[in-house]
């Protein structure tokens, strides 16, 4: 996994009626902060998006691939110190290639990401 | 090809600065280039560059381009940028460490430090990647 253990830590996984629910905690002493930006940590909202992957992922035991976003709204700024610890709640439904993926990223306070697109079992 | 340290450009850092060079400017398009190198930060486990890799060279491809612009106009720091949205994203492939990506990025009006971009990512002569973007540009 590229930013498992790196970015973000899996704490716990569980399913709750048709969504399954991802808590995780973000590490503050990632090395990508050394660079988004320097002096001012800030995560990089694609990061977000490879964590949602990797998650979706993880409980699937199988890799799966961002073939398309149809919408991806990031709608407010995450730090690891405004967010140390992010709830990510997925839907996902089976299509004949891998998956439509529906999710968001959340806090008790603020949303950070909603999500909507295919994800695949095999991308070139 | 544009010579101005793509530093000066953008606000991003090793190990996430994901544009090599801007290679043109016109009015309201961009074309940018970056290697994928093995220490690439989104380089997944097969030696392919990860698709939010792509959407992260976008960005930063139109960020560069409002840097330049920036510049131009008399700044002495590059504006930081957030992607707000994203749309209609399209991966066909993954590339892989070795090939070089071309990107054109073609910006729209910025209406209150939005601005919507459309993204095209190219390895040879193929669309690798595309996607329509909204960026926040933070006043200073």
């Amino acid at each position: 996994m590229l930013l498992e253990e790196k970015y973000f830590k899996l704490v716990r996984m569980h399913e709750e009626g048709e969504n399954i629910i991802f808590q995780v905690e973000l590490l503050p002493d990632c090395q990508v902060y050394q660079g988004h930006f320097p002096g001012n940590p800030i995560c990089p909202g694609v990061c977000n998006i490879e964590m949602l992957r990797e998650c979706v992922g993880i409980y699937l035991q199988n890799k799966v691939y961002i073939s398309s976003i149809k919408q991806c709204r990031l709608t407010a700024i995450a730090t690891p110190s405004i967010c140390p610890e992010l709830d990510i709640e997925v839907h996902l439904e089976e299509t004949e290639t891998g998956y439509t993926v529906s999710g968001k990223i959340q806090d008790k306070n603020t949303i950070y990401l909603e999500y909507k697109g295919n994800m695949t079992k095999k991308l070139a | 090809m544009i010579v101005v340290d793509i530093k000066r450009l953008i606000p991003q850092r090793s190990p996430i600065l994901m544009v090599d060079q801007v290679d043109d400017v016109r009015e309201q398009t961009a074309q940018t280039s970056l290697a994928i190198r093995p220490d690439n930060y989104f380089i997944d486990e097969d030696g392919k560059l990860s698709e939010p890799g792509l959407i992260e060279h976008i960005a930063q491809s139109a960020s560069a381009f409002a840097g330049y612009k920036a510049l131009e106009a008399g700044a002495s720091q590059p504006p930081i940028g957030y992607i707000g949205e994203i749309k209609k994203f399209h991966c066909s492939c993954r590339p892989s460490v070795g090939t070089v990506l071309h990107t054109t990025v073609t910006m729209g009006p910025e209406v209150a430090g939005v601005t919507i971009l459309n993204g095209e990512v190219r390895v040879g002569d193929e669309i690798v990647a595309s996607t329509q973007m909204k960026i926040f540009v933070k006043p200073e």
